[in-house]
This record gives C-alpha cells, sequence and structure tokens, in this order.
C-alpha cells in the first residue's frame, strides 16, 4: 500500500526519479501518519465539544455558547488551556511511570487508526490481520490504564486503574466474539475484505447487520461489549466521579490529562469505525458504488459515508452515556460473564452453522435469489 | 436462575433502556425544552414581592429611627437634627447591604411607609465600604449648618418679637400708668420659645458614623457615639450666631 503509493508517486513526478524508493516510502508513511493523527486530534477535539452540546440539550441547558460561533471554538479553548496548565507528578509518585503511563494509553488508542478503513483507498494500512490487531493494540490501553494508577500512588488511582483492567480484560472476550461473525462471512481479518464483502447489489440488505439474525444480534453485543471498552458511562466504573474521584486518572493534570482524555475519545471513534466496517458496509451506500467512480472522487465519497456512519455511532455512545447510570461493579462483571460472554458464544456458533448450512449466503441474499 | 428469568433480565435491559433513551432523545431534540437563562443578556423577572435593596424615600421619612431599632443586624444608621418646626431633619441615612440580610423587617415597621424593598439585587463592589448606600446626597455638615442656621434665626426673630412685644407693652405702660396692667397675652409663650431656642439647634437625636465603614465588625453601637460630632460642631456656631 505505502510502497504502491510511493511508486506512483515516483513514477508521477520524474524529479523524485533519483530519490531511492525506501526513502520515498519512509516520507510517504511520515505523511499518512501525520494526516491520520491530524485527524484524530481534529476529531477529539471537535467530540468533545459535540459531547457537550449533547448533554446540554439532553439536560435541558444550552452547552458551551461562548468561544466562537455557538462555541465552536471551545476545544481550542480547552486544547490551550491544558496546554499551558502547570503539569504536576506527585512527590511520591513513580516517576518514569507516570509519565509514560498516558503515552501508552494514547498510542493503544491512536495506533488503531491505522487499519481504519476511511474509504476505497483511504486507509493507513490495510493489514491482514486488521480485526485482531485492532484487538490487539487497543490491550495496550489496559497497560497504560493500570500504570497510571500504579504510579500516581494515590489510593483512588490504585482502584480505578485496578477496576479498568478487570473491565477492559473481561469486555474483550465478548468483543472479539461479537466480531468473529463479520469475520467468518467475510473469510478474512482485513477490514477493506469486510467492508468490500458488504458491497453489492443488495443496498442495505447487503450489509453485515442483515445477513442473518445472528450477525443483527451480533451487532448490538458488540457496540455494548465496546462501550464498556471504552470506559464510557455507564461502564465508566474506573472513573467514577463520585466514587474515585476521577479514577485512574485523577493525578493528572496538564497535558498529560489530555493525553487520556483524547484517548477516550479515539477509543470512541475506533470502536465506531470497527462496527461501522464490520455491521454496517463500511463505506458502502446503497445504489452507488464508491469504487466505481473516479479515484478521487470515489475516496472522497466515500470517506464521508465511513465517517457519517461512523460518527453517528458516537452520537450514540454520547446520547447513551447522557441517558444511563453507571452500573456497579459487580453488576458490570456479570454482565459481561453472565450474559454477554455467552451470547456472543451462542451467536458465534449460529453463525457457523447458518454459514455451514446456507453456503455463506444471508437471508437478504436468499430472498434475492428467489426473485432472480 | 431458570432460563425464563435469563431471557426477561435480557428484555427488560433492552426495554428500559429504549425507554430511557427515547426520553432523553425527547428532551435533547426539543429545543424549547432549554431552561438555561443566559444571566447577563437576559433575566428573570423578580416577584413583585421580591427583597431586593433597599431603598428610602428621603422626602417622607420621618427620621423617626423605627428601622434603626428594629434591624436586628444594625445594619442601618441614621442621623437626624431638629429642625425649626421642631421636626426631624434627615441629616444622614445610611444602609450597609454587606450586612443586611433582607428580611425586611424595616419595611414592615416604617410609619411613612419611605423604607422599600426594590428589586435590584446585582452589586459588585471593590471595597466593603461602598457597599453602604447613602440616600442624603447633601454633605451632612452642610445640612447641619442650614438647620443650625434656620434654627437661630427663628430664635432670633422669637427675641426680636418679644422684645418688640416688651417695648410695646411698656410703651402701653408708660403711656396708661393709672390703668392697671393686665397679663400680658403673649408672655408665657415667648418665654417658652425662648428657653427651647437655646438649647435645641442641631440637637442631634441619632448620630451614628457611616456603619462598617472599613472594619463593620468593631462597629460600637449607634447609640454610643451619639452626637459625638454634632456636639464638637454646634456650640460655638451656635453661640457666635446669638451674638449678633
Amino acid at each position: 500500500m505505502m510502497e504502491s503509493l510511493a511508486v506512483s508517486l515516483v513514477n508521477a513526478v520524474p524529479a523524485l526519479s533519483g530519490v531511492p524508493l525506501w526513502t520515498m516510502t519512509l516520507l510517504v508513511m511520515v505523511v499518512v501518519a501525520a494526516v491520520v493523527l491530524t485527524f484524530a486530534l481534529l476529531y477529539a477535539g471537535l467530540a468533545t465539544y459535540v459531547e457537550r452540546k449533547v448533554a446540554g440539550d439532553i439536560q435541558a441547558r444550552i452547552g458551551p455558547n461562548r468561544v466562537g460561533p455557538v462555541g465552536l471554538l471551545q476545544f481550542l479553548a480547552d486544547g490551550i488551556k491544558l496546554l499551558l496548565k502547570e503539569d504536576i507528578i506527585p512527590a511520591k509518585a513513580d516517576r518514569f511511570l507516570f509519565a509514560l503511563a498516558p503515552y501508552l494509553v494514547f498510542i493503544g488508542s491512536f495506533a488503531a487508526f491505522v487499519v481504519v478503513p476511511f474509504g476505497v483507498g483511504l486507509i493507513a494500512s490495510d493489514l491482514n490481520i486488521g480485526v485482531y490487531y485492532v484487538m490487539a493494540i487497543s490491550s495496550l490501553v489496559v497497560v497504560g490504564v493500570m500504570l497510571a494508577g500504579w504510579s500516581s500512588n494515590n489510593k483512588w488511582a490504585l482502584l480505578g486503574g485496578m477496576r479498568a483492567a478487570a473491565q477492559i480484560v473481561s469486555y474483550e472476550v465478548p468483543v472479539g466474539m461479537a466480531l468473529l461473525p463479520a469475520v467468518l462471512i467475510a473469510g478474512s481479518l482485513s477490514l477493506q475484505d469486510i467492508v468490500r464483502s458488504q458491497g453489492g447489489l443488495l443496498g442495505i440488505f447487503g450489509w453485515n447487520l442483515f445477513h442473518n439474525p445472528f450477525t443483527f444480534v451480533s451487532f448490538f453485543l458488540y457496540y455494548t461489549a465496546a462501550l464498556a471498552e471504552t470506559n464510557r458511562t455507564p461502564f465508566d466504573i474506573p472513573e467514577a466521579e463520585s466514587e474515585l474521584v476521577s479514577g485512574y486518572h485523577v493525578e493528572y493534570s496538564g497535558i498529560r490529562f489530555a493525553f487520556f482524555f483524547l484517548a477516550e475519545y479515539g477509543d470512541m471513534f475506533v470502536v465506531s469505525a470497527l462496527a461501522t466496517a464490520c455491521f454496517l458496509g463500511g463505506w458502502h451506500v446503497p445504489f452507488l458504488d464508491a469504487e466505481a467512480l473516479p479515484v478521487a472522487w470515489g475516496n472522497l465519497f466515500s470517506l464521508g459515508v465511513f465517517l457519517a456512519k461512523a460518527l453517528g455511532l458516537v452520537l450514540l455512545m454520547m446520547w447513551i452515556r447522557w441517558t444511563l447510570p453507571r452500573l456497579r461493579v459487580d453488576q458490570l462483571m456479570r454482565m459481561s460473564w453472565k450474559y454477554l460472554v455467552p451470547i456472543t458464544f451462542f451467536n458465534l456458533l449460529g453463525v457457523s452453522l447458518w454459514l455451514l448450512v446456507f453456503h455463506g449466503k444471508g437471508i437478504p441474499a436468499m430472498i434475492a435469489s428467489i426473485f432472480g | 436462575m431458570g432460563l425464563k428469568e435469563y431471557l426477561h433480565d435480557i428484555w427488560e435491559a433492552v426495554a428500559t433502556t429504549a425507554k430511557g433513551m427515547r426520553i432523553t432523545a425527547r428532551y435533547g431534540v426539543d429545543p424549547r425544552e432549554t431552561i438555561t437563562l443566559q444571566y447577563p443578556e437576559e433575566r428573570w423577572e423578580p416577584s413583585k414581592r421580591f427583597r431586593g435593596f433597599l431603598y428610602n424615600d428621603i422626602k417622607t421619612c420621618t427620621s423617626c429611627s423605627m428601622c434603626v431599632k428594629v434591624c436586628p443586624v444594625d445594619c442601618i444608621a441614621l442621623e437626624a437634627v431638629r429642625g425649626a418646626d421642631k421636626k426631624l431633619v434627615l441629616v444622614s441615612y445610611g444602609i450597609n447591604i454587606g450586612r443586611c440580610m433582607y428580611c425586611g423587617l424595616c419595611v414592615e415597621v416604617c410609619p411613612p411607609k419611605s423604607l422599600t424593598h426594590t428589586s435590584g439585587y446585582e452589586k459588585a463592589t471593590v471595597s466593603r465600604g461602598e457597599l453602604i448606600l447613602h440616600f442624603v446626597t447633601e454633605e451632612a455638615g452642610e445640612i447641619k449648618a442650614r438647620v443650625a442656621k434656620q434654627v437661630a434665626e427663628a430664635a432670633a426673630k422669637a427675641e426680636a418679637e418679644k422684645a418688640a412685644k416688651e417695648e410695646a407693652d411698656k410703651a402701653a405702660k408708660a403711656a396708661e400708668e393709672t390703668q392697671p396692667p393686665d397679663a400680658p397675652p403673649g408672655k408665657p409663650r415667648a418665654e417658652r420659645r425662648e428657653s427651647p431656642s437655646t438649647i435645641l439647634p442641631a440637637t442631634p437625636v441619632f448620630a451614628a458614623e457611616n456603619p462598617g465603614a472599613g472594619d463593620d465588625g468593631e462597629k460600637k453601637p449607634a447609640q454610643e457615639q451619639k452626637g459625638e460630632p454634632a456636639n464638637r460642631e454646634e456650640p460655638p456656631k451656635e453661640g457666635g450666631e446669638r451674638t449678633e
């Protein structure tokens, strides 16, 4: 992917023909990484604004409306404020781990952006183990969160970190199990392949969501479990303001705190993007094949479609957050191990049997084949 | 836990979540539900009986000092002098709104209903001294001087009248030596008038320094400082006027 881009760039611009290929590839990689990071940061900033607006609307308030038109520049003001704040490291903290933790969390969250299929050709790196990669890299967040809790030398932080670890480890299981049906249907772990498998003439019914009853349930199971994995209300017991002050990042301030904050919003997007790619057809829309369009337009169009779907799911997350109260710790664990895990296993079995019995055809496809 | 219960739990979770989200969505979408008031730009209309800052209409105020006596936190300070027509003249009237607890007792007790609550509630000052509302705009010394002058004039007039009357009486006596003198009708009145005129000018009835000016914690009760500045100032003036 990167190499092909570098090659085509060298071919397109004669002046670059003298440059060795690896330099060009490296350059392209750095540029792509910068673009993805910029997008991620911009998105995270705007998401905080939208979150506060949604919260305001739901609670019959107004929300931010002072900085810029309708408060749109609020996130810039917040960001600058966080940058200018004093960076405090507690005296009894483990300084090295304390400094390391936010980076681990941030990396764990934003490294997942690499395989997000933004458009037809818009993917930083189309790994052939895409889904697996996301699952693995986002587990890095647990390490960061635990380090943060431990190194702060604060009882609340430690409790928050422990809770977060328990929660994320528990919910990794249903998340993985709920994603597997999409992998089974596509026969590939690459997210682009999964998205492509949902295209075709069936339009919205080509999506995995409507493939069969099991995948339909799977989507909601995935979304619920993923919500828990991002540590957001109603599953925000690691943060739990009312019990743990603010959990594992209670001792963090300034830019280090901002890293945790950005990571949370990054996680939200990754989770939503994965749900979009695996169940909602990725960048597919009914009756318009983005791949058939000219490259530039196709990419732009598919990018818009994908972002609309993913950000819609992010909005849904905010909506859920401002609706439901927080679960108790034991309720959280019970929900994962007694409900989500068995049901996702059952679902996985169901999808596998379905694919075996009906030779990989979904209900919409079967109905379509009846009518020719 | 039976299967039926298990499935019921799941159903309940889904149904209640959906119900809750429907409610929040309704609030989220409906713009009329926003009840936040953008304070500096928009304000609530205070109710009619809202007890805001106090206001004293000094034109109708009789300086009776009922408000000073009734105030539980001693935030009102009043100073008045006896005028030429024997009515009290307000020299200064201050309300320390930093101390006032807006109980409304002073408004209730005010006989001429000159003291009222306004709807005002916004005030920010740099120092605590600025929290004292003064309702008499004129300088206290000026008022006292004016009143003292008026009183002295009235006294002089009365004296002149008396003198004129005595003169007239004398003349009458001289003229009608043989006739028995009848009791002068104006005499007791004149005498009575004379005696107050010597003590009355600018007798402070209530004089308290600005309540809490600077440090209200150490403020002495109003009665203790009664009329100190007024007494110091008045006697020489009085004497001077009388010698004229």
